[in-house]
């Protein structure tokens, strides 16, 4: 009970806080946009009569999302030098996060294209378009719009769990955290602004979210 | 124009197409009434091979189509216009668009060429003022029409209609009727599903009857409609008459 706060801990370290929260969102903004660009190929992929197609694409889904993160970045980062050398903490950290953030793009992709009313492919096919043409014309056009609300969540998922490659020693908010906690031993302060940083991040893009799918009503 | 060659369909085990031959001339109009169920819309599908006959043969213009390695389905599909219960325009495009789309991507038509078309053809469908709107601000009846709109802009050589006023609220069928009937005036050859027996009586130069998968009866709208020969198209027409 005689614990007594001492936030001058927090407002002294407050800046180092910040720097690794500016990593926390380069590295969750590189993979979120690496992993629409791949989640968009292999989503298409997973609704594709191509059957290489979507086997690959459901093998790489399958696997993605049915093995921990922690366990993939070991992989990229341990695993991966057997052949390709020394991969440095941050290209790991990105393509292990772009990897995984594409798997669960690929999902969201997939479900938004399926959830498009099957009349459209058929008008698109009976003016005389090709599978490809419907899907890039008319279908996936309409597929961006239903999935931007899940992207927000996927984007608000891997900004917490990009936490993980702290374990790499890449300084990003939690292992800045761990290491100013570990030092000036206020771990109750030091881990509290953490979170409230986190928050201060997730919440934005919650707004932003919100905001989008309005915006995408009116215009519809 | 368009031949059909003992066509047949199953859905598994369910057998929609037992065996339909016909044949649709140049500038005719031909009218498929039939209980539900009894594979009207299945036979217009498979004439744009939107569904895939599992047996049968379907010529266009003499060329088999149902002969998938040989022909180009999306050229083919090009030349027949189709419009479809639901209207399925696109709800991300404003009326212009969905009707230059295809022209575009398909015929690679100028953007100019593309739109001058689309709005003549708005303007025989009544709709020019709706030009820039959205679908999902236009009635159902003004939904539908742009849908033919849409069709038409390929300059198809047949139009299949199913169901065109099926979904529509009463007050809006005789808007899309006027439209077809203006067609069928124009000469364009034309495949219709419908209830609408009114239309059929005044419009159709040909009904045909299906039920259970066959063309039980053709004939003209006055004869079948007048002095129905075969004793379900009797009871059919008892029914709804």
């Amino acid at each position: 009970m005689g614990y007594k706060w001492d936030l001058s801990v927090v407002v002294r370290f407050l800046p180092v806080l910040l720097q690794g929260a500016a990593l926390t969102i380069q590295l969750t903004c590189i993979a979120v946009g690496m992993g629409i660009l791949i989640g968009t190929f292999v989503g298409i992929g997973r609704v594709s009569k191509n059957k290489l197609l979507y086997t690959l694409s459901s093998i790489y889904v399958t696997f993605i999302r049915g093995t921990p993160m922690l366990v993939q970045l070991y992989l990229v980062y341990f695993g991966l030098p057997a052949y390709f050398g020394t991969i440095p903490p941050r290209m790991a950290a990105i393509i292990t996060l772009s990897v995984n953030s594409g798997a669960y793009v690929a999902e969201i992709v997939r479900a938004g294209i399926q959830s498009i009313d099957r009349g459209q492919l058929e008008a698109a096919r009976s003016l005389g378009m090709t599978y490809s043409q419907a899907m890039r014309y008319v279908l996936i056009p309409q597929t961006f719009k239903r999935i931007i609300p899940p992207l927000g969540n996927e984007f608000i998922a891997l900004l917490k769990d990009s936490s993980i490659v702290s374990v790499i020693a890449l300084e990003e908010l939690v292992r800045k955290g761990s290491m100013i906690a570990g030092r000036t031993f206020r771990a109750f302060e030091i881990w509290t602004a953490v979170a409230l940083l986190f928050l201060c991040m997730t919440l934005p893009i919650t707004q932003l979210v919100n905001y989008a799918e309005r915006w995408l009503k009116q215009n519809d | 124009m368009i031949k059909v060659v003992d066509l047949q369909k199953r859905f598994g085990t369910l057998r929609v197409l037992n065996g339909i031959t016909n044949e649709v001339r140049e500038g005719e109009v031909v009218c498929v009434i039939g209980p539900s169920g009894s594979g009207k819309s299945t036979f217009l599908r498979c004439l744009n091979l939107l569904e895939i006959p599992d047996g049968g043969q379907i010529y266009f213009d003499g060329v088999e189509i149902t002969d998938l390695k040989k022909v180009d389905i999306n050229q083919i599909r090009a030349e027949m216009g189709m419009v479809f219960q639901r209207f399925n325009l696109f709800p991300h495009m404003n009326v212009v668009e969905n009707i230059c789309l295809a022209p575009l991507k398909v015929r690679k038509c100028s953007r100019e060429e593309a739109e001058a078309r689309a709005y003549d053809l708005l303007r025989k469908v009544g709709l020019q003022e709706k030009a820039l709107a959205y679908p999902d601000t236009l009635s159902g009846g003004q939904q539908q029409r742009v849908a033919i709109a849409r069709a038409l802009a390929m300059q198809p050589k047949v139009m299949l209609f199913d169901e065109p006023t099926s979904a529509l609220d009463p007050e809006m069928i005789k808007e899309v009727l006027d439209v077809m009937k203006e067609l069928a005036k124009e000469g364009l050859t034309m495949v219709v599903v419908t209830h609408e027996m009114g239309f059929a009586r005044e419009v159709a130069d040909r009904v045909l009857f299906m039920d259970e998968g066959l063309i039980i009866e053709e004939n003209t709208p006055d004869q079948l409609f007048n002095s129905p020969q075969h004793e379900r198209t009797k009871l059919f027409l008892s029914k709804i008459l």
